[in-house]
């Protein structure tokens, strides 16, 4: 698995679609993006982790559906905006909850930087890294880390819910 | 007889051309035609005519650049092999030689030169194996002439009609190369005796292309079925010229494929089995019976053969020789018409299989009794043309056609449109709307194959187990044009053979035993097909000596089973057979009726959601009544509310659905709920605890229970109420989900929303291990503890 983001770690040079959770400006990469379709009703799934909102149905497939705020450890706001990025990776669909999408932008190699550490508590681990384009800063988002398994959440929420 | 034709078939590529005034060549043109390049080539080219020396000669002059001569070198070849004008010994270099051409061609050779320099060397061994077969001749020691005699008779069609064509070139003229990569000793060994070593015989070619390898797999299965069936219509009427003709293609299909991929052992086997058939066509023998015995045992060898192919393809690329191979390699080869018949066979026999069965014992041939309509319609049937279509893409098809006719509906049933004012718009909306519905019916259909081919393997059954048992048996089939699921019909295959088994076998009797009853000598198997209320029924009726009602009782009381049959009905009697281990104990004759492993065709069965029934009558026969859903696509299933989210349950499973009386309920030690039915308790589980769902009725009594799970384990579902039936297209929840418990997947409703399909037997399982949170911090605790 790691084997498959390793490449992307090379070169982060590219074309990445923006997106806002928040105020934050996120980056994914476009050819992992396959469309964007606006909120629709998400049927809820039992017994899976608190990030998945359920799966919807993309023209007769059931895809499921992340909300990246919650994966994200970030707060809830009540009727906010939302939109659904559908990303393909390794051919399978999922789609990710975010606040709105912005752009497309390129980012050049020497515009993007490594994650600096925070020190415990805040997350980088999700990051391809961080890319200073157009004057602001952009979160780019290692999306196959972040869909990686259902496990390292069910370990967060294991360790969650014993402390 | 209209002149035999050659039919290309090709990417996006159809023609047809008549094979030059060959009126003997044999006929190519099979609709299940393999997509093998080489069939663009062949005709019409002047290159066609080239021998194997030409070739070499040509390439003596080429250079690895002159790629469009090397594409004619490379036809001029195939068409060698695939017109059987080079002994089949030299097939497979030839073979590999216009292989090794074309990734010259198509620039796909890592060398180039090297690549230049290996077509030179597996010509030469092609013409080292030609040379080798013509000293052979000469030194005439008996076996190796008898080959060569075989090998020419083959060749022969094809060089008397074709007098313009050279000789087959079975005298090469040129020396023996050292550098040959194959010894010539191997290939004449292999020729007489073709089990003996040449090593390369033994793996699959280097070079395989698995998609042409996969293909050639598929396609050779499917037309040695077809080629059984027509050597039984063969035996019943051993005139039968279409039939003949679909058995020699099969054949000639296999080998000519097997040889282009350098499959040698396939190749030369094939090669006998059709050397065989030609010989009955030429009418130069009568198909008799130890003829069909031998033409059947090589269609099983030729399976057996492209079985071993297909593992080797998934493992290691090594490839076994089958069982019996070198015997019945021999029997072919050595066919004599005036031998002794039982001999060849019954020393074959044993080594293939338990599918060609001695004849000995039989006092007379079971026929395949349906051979003057099956003609009419299996000539009328490869008049079809198919195409081969991926499963992903046809199920995605149908997928979107499902949404077209949600999305349909969403618009006519818009509150926007007034059909009062907007007449125009309505009468168009509904006009698209009976497109949609006729779009749907079609897609649901393609999935849809004919019950034919799984009816055809049984002829062959019925064919050899009543030989076995020395019975007389006649076969009807009726109604194999009825469609199922091709996944359906691939599974039901194998419960039927053994039930078909068992018919013969057990439930028809032996001809004296028939006559003594006052019946005829010949037994009747009857399998038949139809449509009943959307379902489709396959029923086997034979009218053998039917089930004996006291028996089984008998059986089952000492089985412990059951204790008394009093109030028992004749089906539930019957339906005992199923009961596993009913039989297997004691020899299942003793109870006159079936039952060797009747409780694995009855969970076969249930596995594809079938239902199986059986009527009797002592004496008059039995008949066994399968029931099977359509298709598997589609799940009947109940539709139920919890709170504000609603959930699919599979019918099969529902037992039924009531709203209790308070009196019904009670709990026990305070905490688990019970509900007592007709004398029956059995738990309640609550799905919107199980499930997390808010706002759903917590009582009972305002609720619905519903009784689900096996008989051993009824739990009592608690919903809020029942929305209706429907049928839906079961889909996974998607991959990144994983498998969740409780759940077996989703489904589109018809709002266009997800439902979620219940998984019963785990959902009940949940339910029994406890309390729905509990169980999940359960499973988060164990998977926290597995990832660290």
């Amino acid at each position: 698995m790691s084997t498959a983001t390793s490449p992307t770690v090379d070169s982060r040079a590219g074309k990445y679609l923006t997106f806002f959770l928040s105020n934050e400006e996120y980056g994914l990469e476009i050819l992992k993006v396959s469309e964007i379709i606006g909120m629709q009703p998400i049927t809820r799934v039992p017994r899976v982790p608190e990030f998945v909102r359920g799966v919807i149905n993309l023209r007769g497939k059931v895809i499921p559906i992340t909300d990246l705020r919650v994966k994200f450890d970030m707060p809830i706001e009540e009727g906010r905006d939302e939109v659904i990025i559908v990303v393909q990776m390794r051919g399978v669909q999922t789609g990710l909850v975010v606040d709105r999408v912005s752009e497309v932008v390129a980012i050049a190699d020497h515009e993007v930087e490594d994650a600096p550490a925070f020190g415990a508590g805040i997350r980088t681990e999700f990051l391809l890294g961080i890319g200073k384009t157009g004057g602001r800063v952009k979160l780019l988002v290692d999306i196959d880390r972040v869909l990686e398994s259902t496990e390292v959440a069910a370990i967060e929420l294991a360790l969650g819910s014993a402390s | 007889m209209e002149p035999p034709r050659v039919r290309c078939v090709g990417i996006g590529m159809r023609r047809s051309v008549p094979l030059n005034n060959r009126p003997q060549a044999p006929i190519l043109s099979n609709d299940r035609a393999l997509d093998v390049r080489l069939y663009l080539l062949t005709c019409c080219l002047p290159v066609s005519h080239l021998t194997l020396d030409d070739a070499a000669t040509l390439l003596l002059q080429l250079e690895p650049g002159d790629l469009d001569d090397l594409a004619r070198l490379r036809e001029a070849l195939t068409t060698l092999v695939f017109e059987n004008r080079v002994p089949i010994t030299s097939q497979p270099h030839v073979a590999r030689a216009a292989r090794l051409l074309g990734t010259l061609v198509e620039g796909t050779a890592e060398t180039p030169s090297d690549a230049f320099a290996d077509v030179s060397r597996a010509i030469e061994a092609a013409m080292a194996a030609v040379d080798a077969l013509a000293s052979a001749a000469t030194l005439s020691p008996p076996p190796a002439a008898k080959a060569v005699a075989a090998t020419r008779s083959a060749v022969e069609p094809v060089v008397t009609s074709a007098a313009a064509t050279e000789p087959a070139s079975v005298a090469a003229p040129e020396p023996v190369s050292a550098s040959a990569p194959v010894p010539v000793a191997a290939s004449v060994a292999r020729t007489h005796a073709p089990v003996a070593h040449d090593p390369a015989l033994d793996e699959l070619p280097g070079d395989t292309d698995l998609d042409l390898l996969g293909d050639f797999l598929t396609e050779s299965v499917d037309s040695l079925t077809a080629a059984e069936a027509a050597l039984l219509e063969l035996e019943a009427d051993p005139s039968h010229e279409e039939a003949i003709n679909t058995v020699f293609r099969a054949f000639h299909t296999v080998k000519g494929t097997s040889a282009f991929l350098g499959l040698g052992r396939i190749a030369a086997f094939a090669h006998e089995a059709e050397s065989l058939l030609s010989r009955v066509r030429d009418q130069e023998i009568a198909y008799t019976r130890a003829c069909a015995e031998l033409s059947l045992a090589s269609s099983d060898m030729l399976k057996a053969l492209l079985d071993e192919v297909k593992h080797a393809a998934a493992g290691n690329g090594r490839l076994r020789v089958p069982h019996g191979y070198a015997v019945l390699f021999e029997a072919l080869s050595s066919y004599d018409p005036g031998a002794e018949p039982t001999g060849i066979v019954g020393a074959i026999a044993p080594e293939v299989g338990d599918r060609a069965e001695t004849s000995t014992g039989a006092s007379s041939p079971a026929s395949a009794n349906d051979s003057g309509p099956a003609a009419a319609r299996s000539s009328a049937a490869s008049g079809e043309a198919t195409i081969r279509v991926r499963t992903d893409r046809l199920d995605r098809l149908i997928d979107m056609v499902g949404e077209l006719v949600i999305a349909q509906s969403m618009i006519s049933g818009d509150s926007e449109l007034d059909q009062r004012v907007q007449h125009e718009l309505t009468r168009k909306i509904s006009h698209a709307g009976k497109i949609v519905r006729e779009l749907q019916d079609l897609s649901m259909s393609m999935r849809m194959v004919e019950l034919r081919p799984t009816f055809q393997k049984l002829a062959r059954v019925v064919r050899d187990t009543a030989v076995k048992a020395g019975k007389e048996v006649v076969f009807n089939v009726t109604g194999d044009d009825v469609e199922i699921d091709r996944q359906l019909a691939d599974l039901l295959g194998d419960p039927l053979v053994h039930m078909v088994r068992n018919a013969v076998d057990h439930g028809v009797e032996g001809p004296d035993e028939r006559v003594r009853a006052g019946k005829s000598r010949t037994g009747t198997v009857r399998l038949q097909a139809y449509h009943a209320s959307g379902n489709v029924v396959v029923e086997l009726i034979d009218d053998g000596r039917g089930l004996h009602r006291e028996k089984i009782v008998a059986k089952a009381i000492e089985k412990g089973l059951i204790e008394t049959d009093k109030g028992m009905t004749d089906s539930e009697v019957f339906n005992l057979i199923f009961a596993p281990g009913f039989s297997t104990a004691e020899k299942v004759t003793d109870i006159s009726g079936r039952g060797v492993g009747m409780d694995v065709v009855r969970r076969n069965l249930e596995a594809i959601r079938g239902r199986i029934d059986i009527t009797s009558a002592p004496g008059k026969g039995t008949t066994f009544a399968i029931r099977l859903p359509l298709t598997l696509a589609v799940t009947d299933g109940m539709l139920v509310r919890v709170g504000q989210e609603r959930f699919v349950v599979p019918t099969t499973h529902i037992h039924m659905s009531f709203r209790p009386e308070p009196s019904m309920l009670s709990t026990i030690v305070g905490r688990g709920e019970v509900v007592l039915l007709r004398g029956e308790l059995m738990p309640i589980a609550r799905l919107h605890e199980l499930f997390d769902v808010p706002d759903a009725v917590q009582s009972p009594l305002d609720g619905l229970l519903m009784i689900v799970g096996d008989a051993e384990r009824r739990t009592a579902l608690l919903v809020d109420e029942l929305l209706g039936q429907q049928q839906v297209v079961a889909k996974a929840l998607g991959d990144s989900l994983g498998k969740v418990a409780g759940l077996s997947g989703g489904a589109i409703l018809g709002d266009g929303r997800v439902g979620l399909i219940l998984d019963v037997t785990e959902t009940v399982a949940l339910a029994q291990s406890g309390g729905a949170s509990q169980v999940r911090h359960a499973a988060e605790r164990a998977r926290a503890n597995h990832a660290a």
